[in-house]
C-alpha cells in the first residue's frame, strides 16, 4: 500500500492552493470556487448515499433547493441575516422534509428508488413555481447578502465580500463539512452502511436493519445537501425553482460519477472539474451540454470509476474467478 | 433454549412446500436436515429462520413465536444463519466483514462518530474469529477476490461473530472439494465449540458430513417428515435410503 | 357547462392520445431491455422540431396545407430512425451494467440531444401556425373540437391495436414477449438479441418521436418540451405499470384526463396532482395497474 504520507501531501498542497487561491487569482475564478464548495458539501453528501450505501436518487435537488430558499425566506420575509442561523436553519429544515421522504423512499431500491425520489423532487417544483404569492414562482426569491460571523461587511462590494469573507466562509464549512463525513464513513455506521451497499441480504441476516441504516444516511445526505444549496445562494442573489428541476438532481449525479464515487474525495474532484469544465466549455461554445452529454456518456460507459478511478488500482485476485 | 415448529404448512397458491412439518431441536444438538430436491428443505429453513411466514403452523425459538419475524429481529434473539449460495460482501475485506458483525451484535451501529479503526477490541475480536476459521492471513483482502472455499467459511464465520446460540448452516460445504470438506467441518465444530454455539443445524447433501457429525437426522420428503431419528436408526430405515440416500450408502 | 366539461376531457384524451404515443415506446424499451430512457422526452422534442421542418419543407414546395399531417408524421417516424444510431452506437455498451449507470447514460442522451436541438433549430419556440384547424371544428356534444385533435386520437388508436397486433399475434412480437419476460432463455433458444434489441429500440424511438410531432399543431415546440415531457411519460409508466403497453394506455387517459381537468379547476395543482398520484401509486401499488411484480 501506498505510505500515509503522500496523500497527505498532496492534501496538504491542495489546501494551502485553495487557502490562497483569493490571494491570487483573479476576482472571477475566486467567485467559480464558490459554487465548488457548495456543491463540494452537497456532493459529499449525496455520496454518503451513493457510493457508500449504494442508493441513486433522482431528486436530490429538492433538498438542495430546501436550503437555498431557507435563505431568501429568512433574509428576504424574517430579516434573519446570519448565515450560521440559515444554515442551522436549512439543516433542520432539510431533517424535517427528509424524515418523511426517506422513510417512504428507502424501503425501495434501484430504479424504484431513483424514480420515487425524481416525483418527490418534482412536486417541490411544481409547489415552488405554482404557489408563487409564496415562493415568488418562476422569478424566485431574492436572498440579500447573509451576515458571517455577525457582521455585514457593509465596507465591502459584493465582489469583495465574495472573493474574501464569503469565501473563507465557505471553505471553512466545506473544511468542517469533509471532517465531519470522514469521521462518518469511517465510524462503525459507514461500515454497516457498506455492508448494505454491497449485498443487502447479507446485511440483514448479520441483523443490520437496511432500511433503517438507508434512512440515515438518507437523513445526512438531505442535510448537507440543504447546507451547499443554502452556500449556493448568496452569490448568485436569487434563488429559482430552477434549482429543484429534475435535470439539476441529474447534474449532481453527474458530478459525483465524474470524480469518482468509490473514493471519499472523488466527489470534490468532480465538484471541481465539473464547475471549472462547465465555466471553460460555455466560454468557448455556447452548447456546453452536448460536451457534457458526451462527457458522461464516455464515463459511463468506459470510465465508470471516474477522474479517482483512473488513479485507484485493483487489487489481483488470489485465484482465477470462475464465471 | 429450544427450536419449535408445529405442523408447518406453506402454500405457494397451489403448491403445497410444507406439509405439516413439526420438529424440536434441543440444545446442544447438531441436527442434519436431509432430503431429495424439491422436499421443501429451502422452504423450511426460510420458515425456522423468520425469513417466511408459515401459511399454517408455529415457529418458536425459545418459547417465542418467530414467524416471519424477519433476519434483523432473529440475530437479537440470538440464532444465524449462512446461506447456501455463498453471501459476501464483495468490496470489504475480511477483517471488516467480521468487524460488521461485531459491530452490528454490539449494538453500535448507529455511532456516527465512533472511530472504527480506533476500537482494539473489535478489531481483535474479529482477528480472533478469522483466525479460527483460518482467514487470518488474508484479513485485508477484500471478499470479492476470495477462493470460493475461503469466501464459504467467510459467510459462515460472520454469522458466528455473531455469537448465536443456534446456527442454521445451508450447504456449508457445498462447492467445497471432497477433499476439504472434512477439513471445513472440523473448522466449524471447533469454531462452535470455542464460540460457545449451542446447537448446529445443517442442511446438507453429501452423507459422509451428515452421518459424521450428526447427532440426530431429519429426512424430508415432500413437505413431511419422513424420518426424525438417530444416524444409525436413519441408516436402517428403508424408506430414507430409497428416497434420500440412495441403494449403496455406507 | 357540459359542453366545457367535454372540451376539458377531448383536451385530456388528445393529450393521452401522445402522451400513450411516448409511453409505448418507453414500455417497449424498458420491458424488453429493461432501461428506463430517459430520453424519450427529448426524441419526443426532436420528433416535434423535425416534424415542423417536414411541413415546412413541404408547404414551401408547393404542397397542400390540407396534407401536412402526412409530411408532419413522417418527419416525425423518420427522425426516430436515429434510434438505431443511439442503440448502436451507445447504448449497446451498457447491457450488462447496473440500471444506475444505464440510466445515467440515458440523462447522458438528454443532455447532448437537448444541445442538438438547439444547435439545429435555435432556442426560438416553433410552430406549424394555423394548420392546425386546417381540418376544421367539429362539434361534439355541444362543444367544438378541432378535427386534427379527432384524427391524432384516431391514430393513437390505431396504433395501440396494431402495437397490440404486433406484440400478441406476430412472431417479431412473440419474439418481443420472449425476450422481455426471460432474456436467457429467448437467447438460448437461438433469438439473436442485438437484432431484437436495435430493432425494439428503434420502434421504441419512432412511437416517441411521433408523438412529438402529432402534438405540434396543438402546442409550440420548445427547448423545455423534452425534460417537461419525460415526468409526464413516467407517470404514465407508473401508474400503468412498467414493462406493460396495457399500463401505457390506461396510464395515458388517466394522466391526460386528470390534467385537463386539474388545469380547468384550479391552475396550481396541474402536475402537483400528478406527481401526487405517482408517489401514491409507487408506495401502494409499485407494479402499478397492469406491470409485473415489483422488483
Amino acid at each position: 500500500m501506498n505510505s500515509p504520507v503522500k496523500p497527505a501531501l498532496i492534501l496538504a498542497a491542495v489546501g494551502a492552493a485553495v487557502i490562497l487561491v483569493p490571494l491570487a487569482a483573479p476576482p472571477y475564478y475566486v467567485t467559480l470556487m464558490l459554487p465548488f464548495m457548495a456543491y463540494g458539501v452537497v456532493l459529499l453528501g449525496f455520496n454518503l448515499l451513493f457510493g457508500y450505501t449504494g442508493l441513486v436518487s433522482f431528486g436530490h435537488a429538492l433538498f438542495i433547493g430546501i436550503g437555498a430558499y431557507t435563505g431568501a425566506v429568512l433574509t428576504t420575509r424574517f430579516g434573519i441575516r446570519h448565515m450560521e442561523v440559515i444554515l442551522l436553519a436549512a439543516a433542520v429544515a432539510a431533517a424535517v422534509a427528509a424524515a418523511p421522504v426517506g422513510a417512504l423512499c428507502v424501503r425501495y431500491v434501484k430504479i424504484y428508488f431513483g424514480m420515487l425520489t425524481l416525483a418527490f423532487g418534482m412536486v417541490f417544483y411544481t409547489f415552488l413555481l405554482k404557489f408563487y404569492r409564496l415562493t415568488g414562482g418562476d422569478e424566485g426569491m431574492r436572498m440579500l447578502r447573509p451576515y458571517l460571523l455577525g457582521s455585514e461587511w457593509a465596507g465591502f462590494n459584493k465582489t469583495a465580500y465574495l472573493v474574501g469573507p464569503y469565501y473563507y466562509f465557505s471553505l471553512a464549512v466545506l473544511v468542517v463539512a469533509t471532517l465531519l463525513m470522514w469521521r462518518i464513513v469511517s465510524s462503525p455506521f459507514g461500515l454497516c452502511l457498506r455492508t448494505i451497499r454491497d449485498n443487502p441480504l447479507k446485511a440483514e441476516s448479520l441483523g443490520i436493519g437496511v432500511s433503517r441504516y438507508r434512512w440515515h444516511a438518507f437523513m445526512i445526505s438531505a442535510v448537507y445537501a440543504a447546507v451547499g444549496g443554502a452556500l449556493l445562494a448568496p452569490p448568485i442573489g436569487n434563488v429559482d425553482p430552477t434549482l429543484v428541476y429534475w435535470t439539476h438532481s441529474g447534474n449532481v449525479v453527474f458530478m459525483v460519477l465524474l470524480g469518482g464515487f468509490a473514493s471519499f474525495f472523488g466527489p470534490l474532484l468532480g465538484a471541481f472539474v465539473f464547475i471549472f469544465l462547465q465555466d471553460t466549455v460555455m466560454s468557448v461554445f455556447p452548447y456546453w451540454r452536448l460536451v457534457f452529454g458526451a462527457v458522461l456518456a464516455f464515463l459511463v460507459i468506459c470510465a465508470p470509476g471516474g477522474l479517482m478511478g483512473l488513479f485507484a488500482r485493483r487489487p489481483v485476485p488470489l485465484e482465477p474467478e470462475r464465471g | 433454549m429450544i427450536l419449535e415448529a408445529q405442523d408447518l404448512r406453506q402454500r405457494y397458491g397451489a403448491y403445497v412446500a410444507l406439509d405439516g412439518i413439526s420438529l424440536t431441536i434441543r440444545e446442544n444438538e447438531f441436527v442434519s436436515i436431509i432430503g431429495p430436491n424439491g422436499a421443501g428443505k429451502s422452504t423450511l429453513i426460510n420458515v425456522l429462520t423468520g425469513a417466511l411466514p408459515p401459511t399454517e403452523g408455529r415457529v418458536r425459538f425459545k418459547g417465542r413465536d418467530i414467524g416471519g419475524i424477519g433476519p434483523v429481529a432473529l440475530t437479537r434473539l440470538g440464532m444465524a444463519r449462512s446461506f447456501q449460495l455463498v453471501q459476501i460482501f464483495p468490496d470489504l475485506t475480511v477483517l471488516e466483514t467480521l468487524e460488521a458483525a461485531v459491530v452490528s451484535r454490539l449494538g453500535r451501529g448507529l455511532r456516527l462518530f465512533a472511530s472504527l479503526r480506533g476500537d482494539r477490541a473489535m478489531r481483535a475480536e474479529a482477528l480472533e474469529v478469522a483466525e479460527l476459521f483460518g482467514l487470518a492471513t488474508r484479513a485485508h483482502v477484500p471478499a470479492r477476490v476470495l477462493p470460493q472455499g475461503d469466501k464459504k467459511l467467510l459467510d459462515v464465520a460472520s454469522a458466528f461473530t455473531l455469537r448465536p446460540e443456534i446456527i442454521l448452516l445451508d450447504e456449508p460445504t457445498s462447492g467445497v472439494s471432497t477433499a476439504d470438506k472434512h477439513a471445513v467441518m472440523e473448522i466449524l465444530v471447533a469454531a462452535a465449540r470455542r464460540i460457545g454455539l449451542r446447537s448446529i443445524i445443517q442442511v446438507e447433501h453429501d452423507m459422509d458430513i451428515v452421518f459424521g457429525y450428526s447427532d440426530r437426522i431429519i429426512a424430508l420428503h415432500q413437505g413431511r417428515v419422513l424420518a426424525d431419528a438417530t444416524p444409525d436408526a436413519i441408516r436402517a430405515d428403508a424408506r430414507v435410503v430409497d428416497t434420500v440416500i440412495g441403494r449403496g450408502a455406507r | 357547462m357540459t359542453a366545457n366539461l367535454v372540451n376539458v376531457i377531448m383536451g385530456g384524451v388528445f393529450h393521452a392520445a401522445i402522451l400513450f404515443l411516448v409511453a409505448a415506446g418507453l414500455q417497449l424499451v424498458f420491458g424488453v431491455q429493461k432501461i428506463f430512457n430517459l430520453a424519450c422526452g427529448s426524441f419526443y422534442a426532436l420528433g416535434a422540431y423535425s416534424g415542423i421542418s417536414a411541413v415546412s419543407y413541404f408547404t414551401g414546395h408547393g404542397g397542400s396545407p390540407a396534407l401536412f399531417i402526412v409530411p408532419l408524421a413522417l418527419g416525425g417516424l423518420a427522425v426516430g430512425l436515429v434510434g438505431l444510431a443511439v442503440e448502436r452506437g451507445l447504448l449497446r455498451f451498457v447491457y450488462d451494467r447496473d440500471e444506475t449507470f444505464q440510466l445515467l447514460l440515458t440523462f447522458a442522451l438528454v443532455l447532448m440531444l437537448e444541445d442538438v436541438i438547439r444547435l439545429t433549430w435555435g432556442t426560438a419556440p416553433a410552430s406549424t401556425g394555423g394548420l392546425y384547424l386546417a381540418y376544421g371544428q367539429a362539434r361534439i356534444l355541444g362543444s367544438t373540437v378541432p378535427v386534427y385533435n379527432l384524427i391524432v386520437i384516431a391514430a393513437s388508436v390505431a396504433i395501440a391495436l396494431g402495437m397490440s397486433y404486433l406484440l400478441g399475434r406476430t412472431a417479431f412480437g412473440r419474439i418481443i414477449r420472449a425476450a422481455a419476460d426471460n432474456r436467457e432463455m429467448a437467447e438460448a433458444l437461438g433469438v439473436d438479441m442485438r437484432s431484437v434489441y436495435a430493432r425494439v429500440f428503434t420502434l421504441g424511438t419512432m412511437l416517441g418521436t411521433l408523438g412529438g410531432a402529432l402534438v405540434i399543431p396543438a402546442t409550440a415546440a420548445m427547448s423545455e418540451m423534452g425534460v417537461e415531457l419525460i415526468v409526464e411519460a413516467f407517470a404514465v409508466v407508473v401508474i400503468g405499470g412498467l414493462g406493460s403497453m396495457r399500463g401505457a394506455f390506461v396510464g395515458a387517459l388517466v394522466v391526460g384526463v386528470l390534467r385537463s381537468i386539474a388545469i380547468s379547476v384550479y391552475p396550481e395543482l396541474e402536475m402537483l396532482l400528478i406527481y401526487l398520484i405517482v408517489i401514491a401509486v409507487l408506495l401502494w401499488r409499485p407494479r402499478g395497474l397492469f406491470g409485473a411484480a415489483a422488483a
